[in-house]
C-alpha cells in the first residue's frame, strides 16, 4: 500500500449510515490497487529499451570526464 | 524548467553519480506514467527518452537529496503537456496492456482488466495521473502536489474522484453518487484523443 493511501481523503467516514458505503468503497479501492498492477505490472518490467540506458550512460560518463578536468 | 532550484556546484558535484543512479532505478515507474499520459505505447517511449533527455540537460538544477522522483515526475508531466501543445489531439488509438492478453489470465479476469483499463481511458487526465502516482507509483499526496504543481487537498481530491468515478461505470452507473466535493477540475491536461467531455475543462 502506498504512502498516500494509509489515509483515505474525502471519505464519508463520519456519515451516519455511510459505513456500507463506505466498506463497499474500500473494497473496491483494494480492487482497483490490485487491477491496476495487474495492467501496468508488466510494463514496469519490460526491459528498458538499450538506447535509453546508453543515453544515460554517456551522459554520466562525459560528466565524469569533465569533472577529472 | 520550474519547481528546480539552483545549488553550489560542488554540491552538484557530489550528487552527480547518484542523479544517474537514480534516474535509471526510476524508468520502469516512469513508463507507466508515461503510458497513463499518453494511453499509447509508442508515445510513452517518446516521453520518457524526452524527459530523460531534458533531466540530464536540467541535472545541475536537482538538489540533492531532495524529492527526486517528484521532481522527475514533474519533467516527465511537462514534457507531456508541451508536446501535446505542439501535437494537439493527434487521435491515438488507446493501447490496452499486453497483461491483458496474457495467457494465464483466466477468460472473465481478463474481461473486466479489459473494461477497468477502457474506464481509465475515459477518466480526466489529471485524475488518472494521480491515481497512478498513488496506486502504483506508491507517492505521497504531497509528493503527487509537488510534481503536478498543485495543492495537496487538490491531489487527495484527484485520487478521491478517480476512484468513485470508476467505481461507478464499472458499476454501470455514468455518474458517482454525490459527494461535497470541495475542488473543482484543474485545466491542466487534456488527454490526446480523446473528447472534450472528458477533457479536464
Amino acid at each position: 500500500m502506498s504512502k498516500a493511501e494509509q489515509k483515505r481523503p474525502g471519505e464519508p467516514g463520519e456519515r451516519p449510515g455511510g459505513r456500507q458505503e463506505q466498506g463497499v468503497e474500500q473494497a473496491f479501492d483494494l480492487w482497483l490497487q490490485r487491477g491496476l498492477h495487474q495492467l501496468y505490472d508488466n510494463v514496469a518490467n519490460e526491459p528498458i529499451p538499450d538506447a535509453l540506458l546508453k543515453l544515460i550512460e554517456e551522459d554520466r560518463a562525459a560528466r565524469e570526464r569533465a569533472a577529472k578536468e | 524548467m520550474d519547481g528546480m532550484t539552483s545549488i553550489q556546484p560542488e554540491k552538484a558535484k557530489a550528487g552527480r553519480g547518484e542523479f544517474h543512479g537514480q534516474l535509471v532505478a526510476l524508468l520502469p515507474k516512469l513508463r507507466v506514467q508515461a503510458l497513463a499520459l499518453t494511453r499509447n505505447r509508442a508515445a510513452a517511449e517518446d516521453l520518457v527518452q524526452d524527459a530523460v533527455a531534458n533531466a540530464l540537460a536540467a541535472q545541475d538544477s536537482f538538489t540533492p537529496g531532495t524529492n527526486f522522483a517528484a521532481w522527475m515526475h514533474r519533467i516527465l508531466r511537462n514534457r507531456f503537456i508541451s508536446t501535446l501543445r505542439r501535437q494537439r489531439e493527434t487521435t491515438d488509438i488507446e493501447d490496452l496492456p499486453m497483461s491483458l492478453f496474457a495467457v494465464g489470465a483466466a477468460h472473465d479476469d481478463r474481461l473486466v482488466l479489459k473494461e477497468l483499463s477502457r474506464a481509465l481511458g475515459r477518466l480526466p487526465a489529471d485524475q488518472r495521473e494521480a491515481l497512478f502516482m498513488v496506486v502504483l507509483q506508491g507517492l505521497s499526496y504531497e509528493e503527487v502536489a509537488e510534481a503536478t504543481g498543485c495543492a495537496v487537498g487538490t491531489a487527495k481530491s484527484r485520487v478521491f474522484r478517480a476512484r468513485r468515478q470508476l467505481q461507478a461505470w464499472l458499476e454501470g452507473e455514468e455518474r458517482p453518487a454525490p459527494r461535497p466535493d470541495r475542488d473543482r477540475r484543474l485545466p491542466d491536461i487534456v488527454t490526446p484523443g480523446i473528447g472534450a467531455d472528458r477533457a479536464n475543462v
